[in-house]
């Protein structure tokens, strides 16, 4: 049945011969298009032959010979390999794909297309994927080359004593997340680092947010005067850079004499505070510390909006004769978070990892018995410690792995469940 | 059926592929030195055309008269860079090293001599025993790891007593009478002496001086199983620590930023005297205040303290292809004429022996204390398991020093997890 439809096998002549990139295109008498595949082919081979040659070899093996080969490298020529090769692949399935479309074109006895209609169609249908390319390609080296890197390392022993040159690194499997479960000082430290790396992303992020909301709707009350120096001295926080904030910080809760012991506190009448050296409250600093830095952000961003919903809504509600509390959870509420949740969003990951104030206000301590890291230090932080101090790579890169895991399945999930990202009119 | 014999021949032609992967196994063999079967006179091999020095930044200056003496001795061009010491230059050989466009001599300082040779980084180095007997004992100690020498020392610190003259006539000779002076002195914010105890590298003075060590010296070589911060006199040692907190020492210098606030309070001339580096002078001395400086006073048990010792050394990298020319090079740069050269224009006090009595440094109130209390100094251990020492025993002496945990229960916490780090992440070799 199926076959009569064809007057010919051109489709399956041209499939086959374009086994050889550009020989089915030149049976079908397209002979540009067959020149261009066939030269790509041949450049792409003489350019790229030894690096698929060495970086092939060298991700699989990680080299054989101390000395000769350096594992590292040679996982990341693999990786480019790798890389090269999917492009590769995928230009040549579009050869075969091509080599196949228009062979059966002419089995169905139809007139393929000239040089000028295929650059007509490439341009009208094919113009964005153009012009994305160029950024594409550079995004992959850029950004998932690092990532796949990471991934990698994850699985092999590389640490202190398995570096190259003196030593070679091997591909171990998942021992790393293994001895991540079963050492008990792993296990013990990751459980606690992991439970405050929660406890802090949610403490300070909801804080700097709510405060961020209330003090842009307390400002942007119609009677009040002066709102635009407000504004600014609010914005101010974010003006400074971060990392001298949290130094001055650093200094200002010194328990025997930063300012907020010897003067704040004491003309209260409050005893010092341990900021430093008690686990608590250097829990409590920290969320406090973030939430000053991190308001304005919000502030500014729902002053914007408040400013772009119109007083219609208002009007109306009170002709409905609705309260103030009700006006402000029925039609300001909603309106704000419809706009800015998806950077809301992006803020919780922000702080996740936010390595700097956690580095630079007491890095990452006080200390605290029976694990390797200190009590407020969050998985990055973690993180910077084992590369650094113990020179355990491949486990900071299984414990990377782990977080970016968490990562990226809170904000996937947040991202589909915020409307904003559906719907394309805000009302 | 197409479809399946494309499919099976492109993925045969896939594995062809990967079979032929992989260096030629004949070409590629590592070269043994045929360079060297062509040596010249007194068994060197041919003078290269140069050598690349890594040198500390702002320690150029030092370099440059050395460098310029040896070219004009060898005719061998010498090129150096500034790098930074302390991180830059080892992570910086990683990646030039093996790309070839690496130095021939770095300098590090020695507690990183044993990850260095663990990474095949740095390459053992020999030199005739004339030339060793220049160095003082320890600091060669310090360049040696797993009883081979791995450089020659050009530099040496070790923390020493600092006091303000105006607020103290002159160096206690005991901590007891540094403990009667404080007791008189320490009142509102103005304090007698401040140290930071709570960090490892300047409780180590106190602890191993009352009879702790790190790891046990078997001749030479540190055996990292056998931890001596737990025994009777670190417990004693660390009491010691502890009783300052309590009665002298303010809160404020525990921790993180403790250091930048002990030097904030001594700058402004609340303090009569501190512990600290050779480092710490100059910024004193900008801060106009007035300084003397002491070897440590001694224990209440007569030992003196044994701080740490601290030795910058120069290095031949493993991927040097002239290493008896480097070495050479830094048999130069360290003989009596540079190290005094050096000492003149950096105020880095050599490890020379020669040069300890030598009036240059003996006239140099801060020299001479460093070179002495040196003599009592404990080079770090530079094998790799001492990366596992620092943040326990930091925490131990952070919770001491809060009076949260008493010393013998804080430091064996600390020794075991120690222990544990070392056994996860040194497994013996």
């Amino acid at each position: 049945m199926e076959t009569s439809m064809y007057r010919s096998s051109h489709r399956k002549i041209a499939l086959c011969l374009s086994i050889v990139p550009g020989l089915g295109q030149l049976y079908n008498r397209q002979y540009v298009k067959g020149a261009f595949f066939l030269i790509l082919a041949i450049s792409y081979y003489i350019v790229f032959a030894d690096l698929l040659d060495i970086g092939l070899w060298g991700i699989v093996t990680l080299g054989e010979v101390i000395g000769r080969d350096h594992s590292i490298f040679l996982l990341v020529e693999g990786i480019l390999a790798v890389i090269i090769l999917v492009f590769g692949l995928g230009v040549y399935a579009f050869n075969l794909y091509d080599a196949y479309k228009n062979g059966q074109q002419r089995d169905l006895g139809l007139n393929i297309s000239s040089l000028r209609e295929q650059y007509h169609v490439l341009i009208d249908s094919g113009f964005p994927y153009l012009m994305i390319s160029p950024g594409f390609i550079l995004l992959v080296f850029v950004v998932v080359f690092p990532i796949i890197f990471v991934v990698l390392l994850a699985f092999t022993n590389y640490d202190l004593y398995h570096s190259p040159p003196a030593k070679l690194v091997d591909w171990v499997g998942f021992q790393n997340f293994i001895d991540l479960v079963k050492l008990d000082l792993w296990r013990k430290t990751f459980v606690n680092v992991l439970a405050w790396t929660i406890v802090w992303t949610f403490g300070a992020t909801t804080l700097q947010i709510a405060l961020g909301i209330f003090l842009a709707i307390i400002v942007n009350q119609k009677d009040l005067k002066g709102k635009a120096i407000i504004r600014t001295i609010f914005i101010l926080p974010w003006a400074v850079p971060a990392f001298v904030s949290i130094l001055i910080f650093s200094g200002m809760f010194n328990e025997s004499f930063g300012v907020i012991n010897k003067t704040i506190l004491a003309s209260l009448g409050i005893d010092p505070i341990d900021w430093m050296t008690d686990p608590f409250w250097t829990k409590v600093a920290l969320i406090l510390i973030q939430s000053w830095l991190g308001f304005p952000f919000i502030f500014a961003m729902t002053t914007g909006v408040l400013q772009a919903i119109p007083d219609e809504l208002y009007e109306a509600a009170i002709v409905d004769g609705a309260t103030a509390w009700q006006k402000f959870t029925k039609i300001t509420l909603p309106l704000v978070l419809y706009a800015v949740a998806p950077i809301l969003i992006t803020q919780y990951t922000f702080n996740f990892n936010n390595f700097n104030i956690i580095y630079l206000f007491n890095g990452g301590g006080p200390a605290v018995s029976g694990q390797n890291a200190g009590a407020t230090d969050i998985l990055i932080s973690w993180i910077y410690r084992l590369t650094m101090t113990s020179a355990q790579y491949s486990k900071a890169a299984a414990i990377t792995l782990l977080l970016s895991l968490v990562v990226v399945s809170v904000a996937l999930w947040q991202f589909r469940k915020t409307k904003s990202f559906k719907e394309e009119d805000m009302m | 059926m197409k479809k399946a014999v494309s499919i099976f021949s492109s993925l045969a032609l896939m594995a062809g592929v990967l079979a032929g992967c992989g260096p030629d196994k004949d070409t590629t063999e590592p070269k043994t030195n045929e360079k060297n079967t062509t040596t010249t006179e007194n068994g060197m091999p041919p003078k290269p055309e140069k050598l690349v020095v890594w040198e500390d930044v702002k320690r150029g200056v030092a370099l440059e008269p050395a460098i310029k003496a040896f070219e004009q001795k060898y005719g061998i061009k010498v090129e150096y860079k500034e790098v930074e010491m302390a991180t830059k230059q080892r992570d910086q050989l990683r990646l030039d090293g093996p790309a070839g466009t690496g130095p021939d001599v770095i300098t590090v300082p020695h507690d990183q001599i044993g990850q260095l040779v663990t990474e095949g980084l740095i390459r053992e180095i020999t030199v005739d025993q004339s030339v060793l007997d220049t160095f003082t004992e320890s600091s060669l100690k310090a360049e040696t790891y797993n009883g081979k020498l791995y450089g020659l020392p050009k530099a040496v610190e070790t923390p020493v007593f600092i006091y303000n003259k105006k607020l103290m006539d002159k160096a206690p000779a005991t901590m007891d009478e540094l403990y009667q002076f404080s007791k008189e002195f320490t009142k509102g914010d103005k304090y007698g002496f401040l140290a930071l105890w709570d960090n490892f590298y300047f409780a180590h003075g106190i602890i191993a001086g009352m009879g702790g060590y790190v790891f046990k010296d078997n001749n030479g070589t540190l055996d990292p199983k056998d931890i001596g911060l737990n025994n009777d006199g670190a417990v004693q040692g660390t009491e010691y620590i502890q009783k300052w907190y309590k009665e002298l020492f303010p809160k404020g210098i525990i921790g993180e930023n403790g250091g930048s606030t002990m030097d904030g309070l001594f700058n402004e001339g609340k303090v009569a005297s501190v512990m600290n580096g050779p480092w710490a002078f100059q910024g004193m001395r900008d801060a106009g205040i007035d300084i003397g400086v002491a070897p440590m006073p001694t224990l209440p048990n007569g030992e003196h303290v044994k701080t740490f010792m601290g030795v910058k050394g120069w290095h031949v990298s493993a991927f040097s292809k002239n290493p008896e020319w480097a070495t050479k090079l830094i048999e130069f740069l360290t003989n009596e004429e540079n190290a005094k050269k050096r000492f003149e224009l950096t105020r880095e006090i050599p490890p020379v022996k020669s040069l300890i009595n030598d009036p240059l440094i003996a006239n140099d109130e801060g020299a001479k204390a460093v070179a002495v209390q040196s003599q009592y100094a404990v080079p770090m251990p530079n094998i790799p398991e001492m990366a596992e020492v620092w943040g326990p025993m930091a925490t131990a002496l952070q919770l001491v020093a809060n009076q949260k945990t008493e010393p013998k229960k804080a430091l064996d916490e600390a020794v075991k997890t120690i222990k544990t780090n070392i056994e996860t992440n040194h497994p013996s070799k």
